[in-house]
C-alpha cells in the first residue's frame, strides 16, 4: 500500500528536493537539520500532509549525509551527529583520501538507512498495539521520560539542560487553557492568549540564534584541493572489507539508540566510534585516518534518524529536536501522532514508510553524483549565505499563520537561542518541552482527576511505574554527580 | 562563566517567583473534580525556583570564554539591527523590495561583496521569496506601498 503512495511523481519529486534540499542545508556550517526542518515547514503547508512528511524525512535522510561532506572536507560538522566523523574523516582529507571517505559514508548510509526502514516497517505496528493500552498515567509517564532523557543526553551541562526544559514547559502554559478555557499569562494580547507556536520559536533559536553565533566569527578554513569525481569517491576493495562490519554494527547500535527518546544520532554515532575503537585489530590508527572510524559512526547516524520516526509515529514522543519539529509538524496538519496514527491514518504512515525506501536510493545516487557541486557551496561566502538564511527565517515565521507577531516572536526567540548557544544551554530541550507540554499537562490533570490515590498513581500501574523510575533515574544521576561534587569541594 | 551564571539564575528566580504567584492568584488551583489551571504552572515555577538555586549555588565549573569580542558584537548588533528594521518596515516597504534591500545592506558588509554580485544576488532572492511562497503557496505576503495587486 505505501509504495502506492509513495510512489506518484509529485511525491518521488518531493523526496528528491527534500534530499537535495538536505544535504545542502547539511553541508552548510551553522544550519543543522532542526533549523533546515524548522525553515521549510512552512513550505508544506499547501501540501498534502503525506507529501509534507515525504519531504520533511527525506530532509532529515538527507542532513544526515551533508553534515558529513563539511565534517571531512573542512572539520566543521555540519550537524552534531557528524562531530565524530571530524576525527578520522578530516584526517583521510589530509591524507588525500576524502573520496573514499566520503563514498564509503554514503554507502554506510544507504545500507544503514535501508535496514532501519525494514527494522522501523516491523517494530512500529508491534510498539503501536502495545501503546493502544495506555491510559492518561502512562502517557504522562512516556512524556516525563522522553523530556529527561533529551535534556540529559542533548547537552553537556544537565543543570542548564533541565533549566531550558522548564522554561519551554512554562512558555507551554501561554494560552488557553485546554480544561478550564482559562486564557493564561495572556496579558489581553489576542495573540498570546492563542498560545506561543512552536515552529517561531524552533526558527528562532534554531535559525537566527544560529546565524547570529556565527556572524561573531566570519572566516573559515579552506576546502583541501582534491578530486571529488565519481570514480574518485569510490572506496577500494580494501576499503569495504575494513569497513563493512563496521557499517554493520553502526546499523544496529544506531537504530537501537536512535529508538530510545532522546538519544538520537548524535549519541548513536558516538557510542559506534567508540564500538569500533574498541573491537579494532589496530585501535592505534583511530584519530589517524582509519575509514572503520568513518564507516561506523555515519551508519550509526543514519539508522538512527529512521529509527527516531518510531517513537515520534507510535508514541507520540519525538526522539530528537528534528523529530520535535516533525511532530509539531504533524499535529499542525490536524493529525495526532500515536497510537491510533496507525488505524486511523494508513495511508500517512505507510506512505512515509515506503517513502525513505525511495528516499535512501535517491540519497546514494546523489550523494556520489553530485559531491562536486557540495564541494562548490561549502565554497560560498558566508556573508552572502547568512543574509540568506536571515530572509527565509523570516518568510518562514510570516507564512505561517499570516502574521508580523509570530516574525516578531521569531525574532525575540533568535536573540535568546543566541544567548542560549552562548551561556550553554540545549534549545532541543526548550523546542521538545513546548511541544509536549500542552499534551503532558493534560495527561497529569486527567491522570489526577481518575486516581484515588493522588500522584500515586503513576507509580501504582506497572507500565507507568517502570517509566516513571527510569524518568527519576535520569534526574537522579546528575543530581548525585553534581552532590558528590559539591561535598567534596567543602 | 561564572557571573553569567549568577546574572541568569538571579533573573530566573524573580521569574519563576512571579510565574507562580501569578498562576496561584489569577487561575483555579483546584477545578470541580480535578487540578485547575493553576496547578501545573504553580509547580513548573517551583522547579524552575530549585533549578536556578542550584545554578547560583554550585560550584563553577571552567570559566569558558562566553562573552564575544569587541569586533564580534558589533557584527552580531549590526546583524539584528539591520533585521529588526526589516521586519518594522516590513508592512511599509512590502517584503519583495525588503528583502533586496536587506540582501544588499548586509551582503555589502560582510565581506564587501562586489557590487555586481551583490544586485544579482538580492534580485534573484528576492523574486525567488515572491516566486515560492506568494505564487506557489499562495502566501499573502505583505507586499507594501510598492506594489498594488
Amino acid at each position: 500500500m505505501g509504495f502506492g503512495v509513495a510512489f506518484t511523481p509529485f511525491n518521488v519529486m518531493m523526496a528528491f528536493a527534500g534530499v537535495m534540499v538536505g544535504m545542502l542545508i547539511g553541508a552548510l556550517p551553522g544550519v543543522g537539520p532542526p533549523s533546515g526542518v524548522a525553515m521549510l515547514l512552512p513550505l508544506t503547508f499547501g501540501m498534502d500532509p503525506t507529501s509534507g512528511i515525504i519531504m520533511l524525512a527525506a530532509l532529515y535522510a538527507g542532513t544526515m549525509y551533508g553534515g558529513t561532506i563539511t565534517s571531512v572536507l573542512i572539520n566543521t560538522p555540519g550537524e552534531s551527529a557528524s562531530v565524530v566523523t571530524c576525527l578520522d574523516g578530516y584526517q583521510m582529507a589530509l591524507q588525500g583520501r576524502a573520496g573514499p571517505a566520503l563514498g564509503i559514508a554514503a554507502l554506510g548510509s544507504f545500507i544503514a538507512g535501508t535496514i532501519g526502514v525494514v527494522l522501523l516497517m516491523l517494530v512500529s505496528p508491534l510498539l503501536a498495539r502495545w501503546a493502544l493500552s495506555f491510559g492518561p498515567p502512562e502517557t504522562f509517564a512516556l512524556m516525563c521520560l522522553g523530556l529527561t532523557t533529551v535534556t540529559l543526553l542533548t547537552g553537556d551541562d544537565a543543570l542548564k539542560g533541565y533549566i531550558s526544559m522548564a522554561l519551554g514547559l512554562m512558555l507551554a502554559m501561554v494560552g488557553y487553557d485546554i480544561i478550564s478555557g482559562d486564557a493564561r499569562f495572556g496579558f489581553g494580547i489576542p495573540e498570546m492568549m492563542d498560545g506561543i507556536d512552536f515552529l517561531p520559536v524552533a526558527i528562532g533559536l534554531f535559525g537566527l540564534g544560529e546565524v547570529l553565533h556565527d556572524a561573531e566569527q566570519v572566516g573559515k578554513a579552506p576546502v583541501p584541493k582534491g578530486r571529488y569525481g565519481l570514480r574518485d569517491v569510490m572506496p577500494t576493495a580494501l576499503d569495504w572489507t575494513r569497513s563493512k562490519w563496521a557499517i554493520f554494527r553502526g546499523t544496529v547500535l544506531g537504530f537501537a539508540v536512535g529508538m530510545l527518546p532522546g538519544a538520537g544520532p548524535t549519541v548513536a554515532s558516538f557510542l559506534s566510534y567508540t564500538v569500533e575503537k574498541k573491537v579494532s585489530a589496530h585501535p592505534e590508527q583511530f584519530g589517524k585516518g582509519a575509514i572503520e572510524g568513518v564507516a561506523g559512526p555515519e551508519s550509526a547516524n543514519n539508522a538512527a534518524a529512521t529509527a527516531a520516526m518510531v517513537p515520534m509515529l507510535t508514541l507520540g514522543i519525538p526522539g530528537s529536536a528534528t523529530t520535535a519539529i516533525m511532530l509539531g509538524g504533524l499535529m499542525m496538519w490536524g493529525l495526532r501522532p500515536g497510537p491510533m496514527l496507525f488505524e486511523k491514518n494508513p495511508q500517512f504512515v505507510w506512505g512515509l514508510i515506503a517513502s525513505q525506501y525511495i528516499a535512501n536510493v535517491l540519497l546514494l545516487i546523489l550523494s556520489t553524483a553530485f559531491i562536486p557541486l557540495f564541494v562548490r557551496a561549502l565554497r560560498i561566502p558566508y556573508g552572502i549565505l547568512m543574509p540568506l538564511i536571515i530572509t527565509f527565517c523570516i518568510t518562514g515565521a510570516y507564512s505561517l499563520k499570516n502574521s508580523v507577531w509570530d516574525v516578531g516572536q521569531m525574532l525575540v526567540f533568535g536573540v535568546v537561542g543566541y544567548a542560549m548557544k552562548k551561556l550553554g544551554y540545549s534549545p532541543a530541550a526548550l523546542v521538545l518541552a513546548l511541544v509536549l507540554g500542552p499534551h503532558a499537562e493534560r495527561a497529569l490533570r486527567q491522570s489526577l482527576i481518575i486516581s484515588d490515590a493522588g500522584p500515586g498513581i503513576f507509580f501504582l500501574r506497572p507500565i507507568s511505574a517502570v517509566l516513571m523510575m527510569l524518568a527519576l533515574l535520569a534526574i537522579a544521576v546528575p543530581v548525585t554527580r553534581a552532590l558528590r561534587t559539591w561535598v567534596r569541594a567543602g | 562563566m561564572h557571573n553569567a551564571d549568577r546574572i541568569t539564575a538571579a533573573l530566573l528566580l524573580a521569574f519563576s517567583a512571579v510565574f507562580s504567584a501569578a498562576a496561584l492568584k489569577y487561575y483555579t488551583w483546584w477545578g470541580d473534580s480535578g487540578p485547575g489551571s493553576a496547578f501545573l504552572p504553580f509547580w513548573l515555577g517551583l522547579v524552575m525556583g530549585a533549578l536556578a538555586l542550584g545554578l547560583l549555588y554550585r560550584t563553577p565549573a571552567e570559566s569558558a570564554q562566553w562573552m564575544p569580542s569587541r569586533e564580534g558584537a558589533r557584527r552580531v548588533l549590526v546583524v539584528l539591527g539591520v533585521t529588526v528594521a526589516f521586519v518594522t518596515l516590513m508592512q511599509v516597504i512590502g517584503i519583495v523590495v525588503g528583502i533586496a534591500l536587506f540582501l544588499a545592506i548586509l551582503m555589502r558588509y560582510f565581506e564587501r561583496q562586489p557590487w555586481w554580485l551583490t544586485i544579482v544576488i538580492s534580485l534573484s532572492a528576492a523574486g525567488m521569496n515572491w516566486l515560492v511562497f506568494e505564487h506557489w503557496l499562495r502566501v499573502p505576503l505583505p507586499m507594501g506601498i510598492f506594489w498594488t495587486s
